[in-house]
């Protein structure tokens, strides 16, 4: 849906938006070090405190014996779940904790808090008090294999407090908006079969499946398999805390904490503070991706000052405390009927989910069976099976870079599809695609048809069956790409407030500085459409603002970016008005300094409709050499605010059944059949992002999502031990993360067709090249094999026959 | 050149101001354990003997951390990374992996990029360590800072003094990398964010500039 309805959505002519190399706002603070983040934060006689992490699988506190660890000098105190000081606590509006106490008795996982906080004079004590703790633990049943997890014979590893609301459980984060308004999804339907042991169910029929089996000429089955990945944020959540006097409240009043940026409402609930009682001042929020949660130690720190009279207390995740999921292991086994021209006649999609520890985000379970790949199919009967495991696996707080997975079984189907009718998998999507109004619109959008045609160009496509060319290496070769829609926010509500004060615009924000330069990207709009350049516009960064950088990436930026372009609007208008108001006024009402007569203005006579600002000025349309300085304008404060949602996005209100823009992702491998070493040799993607507004960070994220691409199939691997259910490779040497040295060129052509929902038509695109079977499906082009994912050397020899791993051929 | 937001001359300024205020000597040394205050290392000493003797006492080490020499009292226990920030006060070097793989704590230590994570302040005696903030301040290194920023070489930021520090020592040794010698010298640093063929970007332009020798005035 391109911009329409908004002011000078179709602008041609543009100044600052786009334009290259004009550096992020914070950036140089970042680069030099002096941005401060939570680990960062030190105060003078600050206490450290750490949480004791749960050692097993599963297990519950059933004591704790303290003494030997209080003993020890400098060690301060153990705070115990049952300690009455969490009964004062309120609930967090974001993540929310179980009642009645904060801390829970029973972890879910390896490396859960859980049983009590030991708080002492430097962290080196804090752990050696943990470990002089004497617990005893109740090692519970647990599940990590989520297969062996569907047996109906097993014990029930979760109590039925945690399960009794399933049936009405509302997911907020999984919202979708309709032209009906906002919608929040469940988890769970009336319909669904009953809860057995630790399996729930969620099922979705869409058409009439019957009548797609007996339109196919043939039946594909296949599986795909997804591991679960980890959320490698860079910064280990972190906070400092320490309590001041209140002017007004009095003193020790005042909360002061540092290190959850963005998340101040969620701190000002838990302790019943009002917004004046809550400082925060760093912005600095580092990579969290869509990872919006808080842990607690950015949540408890200021419970522990109190206790200790208001002295600094610093709390500091380590790495491999930092070892949330960000995407939970799924295997879609998976039926198609296909008609003999490769047409879809019918989708089954059973799958088999981790349903994570308690509290988990649905993001790549249920919550993809609404807005996946499947309704961009012509084909309208639809069976999503999802069978959900309980598992002690870990804890998903958002999946990172989340796109529904059922874009990788669709990117399986075109290349198996492709494989049995001998037909390039660039034409199975073609016929299989529906056009741009609905499923019954025959002909794909054009974004779609220019984003083929360039990665066509670029590929040098030329597509062949799976294990039927050599390189002159000796390598086998194989190629495979996919399509997705552009994601972009519509559902959520922005807001903006732009204020013009002593001749200079002023964008007041909150923040948090997170990564994606959307704060950058709104000041490029808002100088655009109020004819100034970039450096014009003072962004104040002030915790206290309610604008904030909401959503993440680029996805959110241009929906955001649509406010920001109409309240820009606003405030110009705004601006003419009250400077035509000033030029006209009554002579001796006009006066300068000690109320010396003023020249009359170049404005006068003319009304806000026959100014304009141009290049930093106030000029009159007709005559541009009557002009003011945009910085005398008026001398009245003026300011603007705008708030609302952006047009809706035809993805958002069609859930994949109206299409506007779409990009396409292509990769070419070398796979030594000696060696099992996959070297990517090109990876393509040409998104159509309808309008770019900051082109080094939107390339930048684009990188990003295909290196997160890249590490989950080539690099990543989380490992359990399944004897105890024991994360093994916590930290970034065994848990590999691709370097410079892993990487591949990630060659963009990025168009611009200005058909999204954003400023100008821009559209997210951050999200939507996320995926877990490109590569690996290049690898099946090249071997004629599957690979599950990650295609580490051992496990390609494995899929070839030409290795044992754990005596399993 | 009016610039939006930070500038180059106020993150450089915010540097040096910093390395100005870091605490070189202590006026008076406080007890870990129990938050006892001496006037001098041997007075703590002392206190370590008859209070807590079977705890292990701190240590006087003395080294130069961005030019300014330092004599510090601390734990024996802890890190460089850990002395730079909480006895300095410096926040360049940042914590990402706790255990020397990520790169983001990369500071040099007489001339090489050192894991300030890995090493025990306690070994650093006589040492000369330079931090992102030490670059920051000379005037030799804006093109660099200024490239990083020009080619948005970070995205949330974290790990970029940790590149920087890495690029600095590169160029140290290698005034002339290509892109290849640029992507092995980062290889040790992790970013999240796929800002990975920015720093080639960044740093090729840099020893563009420097070549031409383009100092930065900040």
């Amino acid at each position: 849906m391109p911009d329409t309805t908004g002011v000078n959505g179709l602008r041609e002519e543009f100044r600052v938006v786009g334009k290259p190399n004009l550096p992020g706002l914070t950036s140089y603070a970042m680069a030099t070090g002096v941005a401060k983040y939570g680990t960062d934060y030190t105060q003078p006689d600050m206490l450290f405190a750490k949480i004791l992490r749960c050692p097993h699988a599963h297990a519950r506190v059933k004591s704790i014996d303290a003494e030997a660890a209080l003993l020890i000098p400098g060690v301060l105190d153990v705070i115990q779940w049952d300690d009455p000081v969490f009964q004062e606590l309120g609930m967090n509006p974001i993540g929310g904790f179980p009642k009645p106490s904060y801390l829970n008795q029973e972890a879910h996982y390896e490396g859960q808090e859980v049983g009590c906080i030991v708080v002492a004079e430097s962290e080196a004590l804090c752990e050696e008090a943990l470990k002089a703790l004497k617990v005893e633990w109740e090692v519970l049943p647990f599940i990590t294999d989520i297969k062996k997890g569907t047996d109906p014979n097993l014990e029930r590893i979760r109590g039925p407090e945690l399960t009794q609301g399933e049936a009405a459980e509302y997911r907020p984060e999984a919202g979708m908006a309709t032209s009906e308004g906002y919608v929040l999804m469940t988890k769970h339907y009336p319909t669904d079969p009953p809860r057995e042991a630790n399996v729930s169910w969620n099922i979705k029929v869409d058409g009439n499946p019957e009548e797609g089996w007996k339109k196919a000429d043939f039946v594909l089955e296949y599986d795909v398999n997804i591991p679960t990945n980890i959320s490698t944020i860079p910064n280990p959540p972190a906070s400092v805390a320490w309590w001041e006097d209140s002017m007004y409240k009095g003193p020790g009043q005042k909360i002061h904490i540092e290190g959850a940026p963005h998340r101040r409402e969620s701190i000002m609930s838990m302790y019943h503070k009002s917004s004046d009682e809550v400082v925060q001042e760093g912005l600095f929020q580092g990579g969290k991706y869509c990872d919006w949660g808080l842990r607690m130690a950015q949540e408890v720190t200021p419970l522990l000052s109190k206790r200790f009279g208001g002295r600094p207390v610093r709390c500091c995740n380590s790495r491999e405390e930092t070892f949330d999921l960000s995407r939970n292991e799924r295997h879609m086994h998976m039926r198609l009927g296909v008609t003999r021209d490769g047409l879809i006649t019918v989708v089954e999609d059973n799958t088999l989910v981790d349903n994570g520890a308690p509290g988990s985000s649905t993001m790549g379970s249920v919550s993809d069976r609404d807005w996946g790949g499947y309704y961009t199919l012509k084909c309208k009967d639809i069976t999503q099976k999802f069978q959900v495991v309980d598992s002690n696996i870990g804890f998903m707080h958002t999946c990172a870079q989340f796109v529904p997975y059922n874009w990788d079984s669709i990117t399986v189907a075109f290349d198996l599809i492709a494989e049995k009718l001998r037909l390039d998998p660039v034409e199975v999507a073609r016929r299989n695609l529906h056009g741009p109004s609905s499923q019954d619109d025959p002909d794909p959008v054009p974004s779609f048809e220019k984003s083929v045609e360039v990665g066509k160009e670029l590929m040098n496509w030329d597509w062949h069956p799976a294990g039927t060319k050599r390189l002159p290496d000796g390598r086998l070769h194989g190629t495979s790409f996919r399509y997705a829609i552009c994601p972009r926010h519509s559902f959520m509500d922005y807001f903006c407030k732009l204020e013009y004060r002593d001749g200079v615009v002023h964008f007041p924000t909150q923040g948090p500085i997170a990564g994606w330069f959307s704060t950058e990207c709104f000041t490029m709009i808002a100088a655009e459409e109020l004819g100034l350049n970039y450096e014009d516009i003072s962004v104040d960064y002030d915790y206290r603002e309610k604008h904030s950088d909401q959503a993440g990436g680029s996805d959110g930026v241009t929906g955001h970016g649509w406010i920001v372009k109409e309240c820009a609007n606003k405030l110009k208008r705004k601006i003419l008005e009250s400077a035509a108001r000033e030029a006209n006024r009554p002579e001796d009402a006009y006066r300068g300094v000690f109320s010396f007569p003023m020249p009359p203005s170049p404005l006068k006579g003319c009304t806000a409709d026959e100014l304009d600002i141009v290049e930093g000025k106030v000029v009159v349309k007709a005559d541009p050499n009557r002009f003011v300085p945009f910085s005398r304008a008026t001398r009245e404060n003026v300011t603007a605010e705008f708030g609302g949602y952006s047009p809706k996005s035809a993805w958002v209100t069609g859930f994949g059944r109206i299409l506007d823009t779409m990009n396409t992702s292509w990769c070419e491998v070398a796979v030594d059949d000696e060696t099992g070493e996959v070297e990517i040799l090109k990876y393509i993607v040409v998104p159509d992002v309808g309008k770019v507004i900051r082109r080094t960070s939107l390339e930048s994220q684009i990188d990003q999502v295909v290196y997160f691409s890249q590490g989950c199939q080539l690099l990543e691997e989380f490992v359990q031990d399944p004897e105890t259910g024991v994360k093994l490779n916590g930290n970034f040497l065994d848990y590999r993360v691709p370097t410079t040295m892993d990487v591949p060129e990630v060659s963009k052509e990025i168009l611009e067709l200005r058909s999204g929902n954003g400023a100008y038509g821009a559209s997210g695109i951050s999200h939507n090249l996320a995926n877990s079977h490109l590569i690996i499906t290049a690898i099946h082009n090249a071997t004629g094999v599957w690979v599950d994912p990650p295609a580490t050397p051992d496990r390609v020899l494995k899929a070839l026959g030409k290795c044992e791993i754990g005596g399993e051929a | 050149m009016k610039t939006a937001g930070i500038s180059l001359a106020d993150a450089c300024a915010q540097a040096q101001a910093r390395i100005e205020k870091m605490p070189t000597r202590q006026k008076t040394v406080t007890c870990p354990l129990c938050g006892e205050p001496f006037l001098s290392f041997g007075d703590l000493t002392a206190h370590y003997l008859a209070v807590h003797p079977e705890a292990v006492a701190p240590v006087e080490v003395r080294m130069t951390v961005n030019g300014r020499d330092c004599c510090l009292i601390i734990e024996p226990q802890m890190t460089l990374k850990e002395v730079l920030q909480f006895h300095l006060g410096l926040t360049g070097a940042k914590q990402m992996c706790d255990r020397g793989q990520c790169g983001s704590c990369t500071v040099i230590m007489d001339g090489k990029p050192t894991l300030s994570c890995n090493v025990l302040a306690a070994d650093c005696g006589g040492k000369t360590v330079e931090t992102v903030e030490g670059i920051a301040v000379q005037p030799k290194w804006r093109p660099l800072i200024d490239a990083y920023c020009k080619w948005d070489a970070m995205q949330c930021g974290y790990c970029t003094p940790g590149f920087l520090v890495a690029a600095k020592c590169l160029l140290d040794r290698n005034p002339h990398p290509t892109e290849e010698d640029i992507k092995e010298a980062l290889s040790g640093n992790i970013c999240i964010c796929g800002t990975y063929p920015r720093h080639s970007q960044a740093i090729l332009e840099a020893v563009s500039y420097m070549v031409k020798g383009g100092e930065q005035n900040a």
